[in-house]
């Protein structure tokens, strides 16, 4: 009986981010706030003052800023994924973004899902070998 | 601004009929040669996106000029929308994708060949495709983020029809494959052969996870494992029952270990002696097979490279490196004599 070939199209590696080069996941930041509204005005001060700084920083994410008047000021952040997540600025300080900020920085972009029912998942298996009653010792008395 | 005017004069509007106006000829009637869908394609992406791709893959210092990235982002086949007569000629990656492809297959095959030194020929080809080939390169590519910088389209030239067999139609994993490759040849290019293996090494060798086990696969394991053990030298393999449990049962379990003189090769376990004996064979064989070296002992052939810029061809010993060739393995079992026939005692052909 012949085993099944291997279609070398379809031949793939598994990524492993980090194991020795690591791509950070955050790929563009899009700033939008209004002009006149006081709810974008701690935003319009953070854009004018520490969205350079920031920007050298980091020279790995693209950062667009758009005016949108007459709307709520939001930053965007997309990911290598494809997803984005959307965080609203207008009731926080210039502290505070730079808070909302980090934490977009150092996601991943995925969906998040609860941990606390999941169970060990690993691409290896156990360190320490599976038991095997006919490997094992006998018990003795 | 008047806030809220807007959509009270919307509602205050009556349905006007327009089936007294000029019907206007469909969009592909006029002569014009501007079309929106095309322009739209062709439009690169902005520098800044470029240039925070160049600093997501830590190549910032190395790929300076956004022209290099927006090129290597740039498949062939957008050639087939671009207007004959345009003032200046799109810049793709077709060579650069070559040259990196070329790179790219060298560095694996060596490191491959260099940690599984007993591996397969067939087996260490398909680890290589694995590692380097079109679909973990496009994997690598999305990866990278460079899904919305590509820039290509599905036909192969403008002349070309849909498909053909002459001219089969660009696939969107091809297009997205020739990025990592074009950045190998630019990382090659503008510093040097070492630099563009370390680009790879840490891409897609060290961070790529392969499963080589599953790609080894046996006809004959207890005919493989023997003439092995003939080639080596040693005793020949003499299975033994180890252990076995519920022997006239529905479930039965034996454990069988293959064993050359007083070594043990191999041991398997099965719901049959037959069973057992041939996971015992085939555990022998991976053994020999999958046998690893330390990354520290690594010897690759390239480490004679000059590092830094430079001439290769030149004669440059302080800048060479230092190759000690190790020992060559024994030749994987062939089935037949002379290896006429083509099959290897450990893969289907």
């Amino acid at each position: 009986m012949q085993p099944v070939p291997l279609f070398r199209a379809r031949l793939a590696s598994a990524p492993a981010n980090g194991h020795v080069a690591f791509i950070p996941q955050i790929r563009k930041l899009v700033f939008e706030y209004c002009n006149d509204w006081p709810s974008s005005a701690n935003t319009r001060t953070f854009l004018q003052r520490e969205l350079i700084p920031f920007a050298r920083d980091n020279p790995h994410v693209e950062i667009v800023v758009k005016q949108r008047n007459r709307k709520e000021p939001v930053v965007r952040g997309y990911y290598v994924n494809g997803r984005d997540k959307v965080i609203a600025l207008n009731k926080l300080e210039v502290t505070g973004i730079q808070k909302k900020l980090q934490l977009l920085l150092d996601a991943s972009g995925l969906k998040i899902k609860p941990l606390k029912r999941r169970t060990v998942e690993s691409t290896t298996e156990a360190a320490r070998g599976i038991w095997s009653g006919l490997h094992a010792e006998r018990p003795q008395l | 601004m008047v806030y809220g005017g807007v959509s009270r004069a919307v509602k205050t509007l009556r349905a006007v009929s327009a089936s007294h106006l000029p019907v206007f000829p469909p969009t592909q009637a006029t002569k014009s040669s501007f079309d929106p869908q095309t322009w739209g394609q062709l439009q690169p992406p902005p520098s800044t996106a470029l240039s925070a791709f160049a600093h997501r893959i830590g190549l910032g210092a190395v790929l300076t000029d956004t022209d290099d990235i927006l090129k290597a982002c740039t498949h062939p086949s957008i050639l087939s929308l671009a207007p004959s007569s345009s003032s200046q000629p799109i810049e793709t990656n077709a060579h650069l994708s070559t040259l990196g492809n070329a790179l790219m297959g060298l560095f694996a095959t060596e490191y491959v060949n260099a940690t599984y030194p007993y591996l397969p020929t067939r087996v260490l080809k398909a680890a290589v495709t694995a590692h380097v080939g079109p679909q973990s390169c496009a994997n690598a590519a999305l990866e990278m983020g460079a899904v919305p910088l590509l820039r290509w389209a599905p036909k192969a030239s403008s002349s070309a029809v849909s498909w053909t067999p002459q001219t089969p139609a660009v696939q969107r994993t091809d297009a997205l494959a020739s990025i990592p490759r074009a950045l190998t040849a630019l990382v090659y290019h503008h510093r040097s052969l070492p630099s563009a293996r370390q680009f790879v090494h840490s891409y897609f060798l060290l961070s790529r996870q392969v499963d080589v086990r599953s790609m080894i696969k046996f006809v004959d394991p207890k005919k493989a494992l023997k003439e092995m053990v003939a080639k080596f030298g040693r005793d020949p393999p003499k299975s033994r029952l180890l252990k076995e449990t519920g022997r006239f049962s529905n479930s039965p379990v034996f454990v069988v270990g293959i064993y050359s003189g007083e070594d043990k090769l191999g041991e398997g376990f099965g719901a049959s002696l037959k069973m057992a004996e041939y996971r015992a064979a085939e555990a022998s064989l991976l053994a020999v097979y999958l046998t690893r070296r330390p990354p520290d002992d690594l010897n690759l052939p390239t480490d004679t490279f000059p590092r830094g810029l430079g001439d290769i061809f030149a004669e440059d010993a302080e800048n060479e490196g230092d190759y000690l060739p190790p020992d060559l393995p024994h030749a994987e079992v062939m089935y037949a004599s002379g290896g006429r026939s083509g099959r290897i005692a450990s893969e289907a052909s």
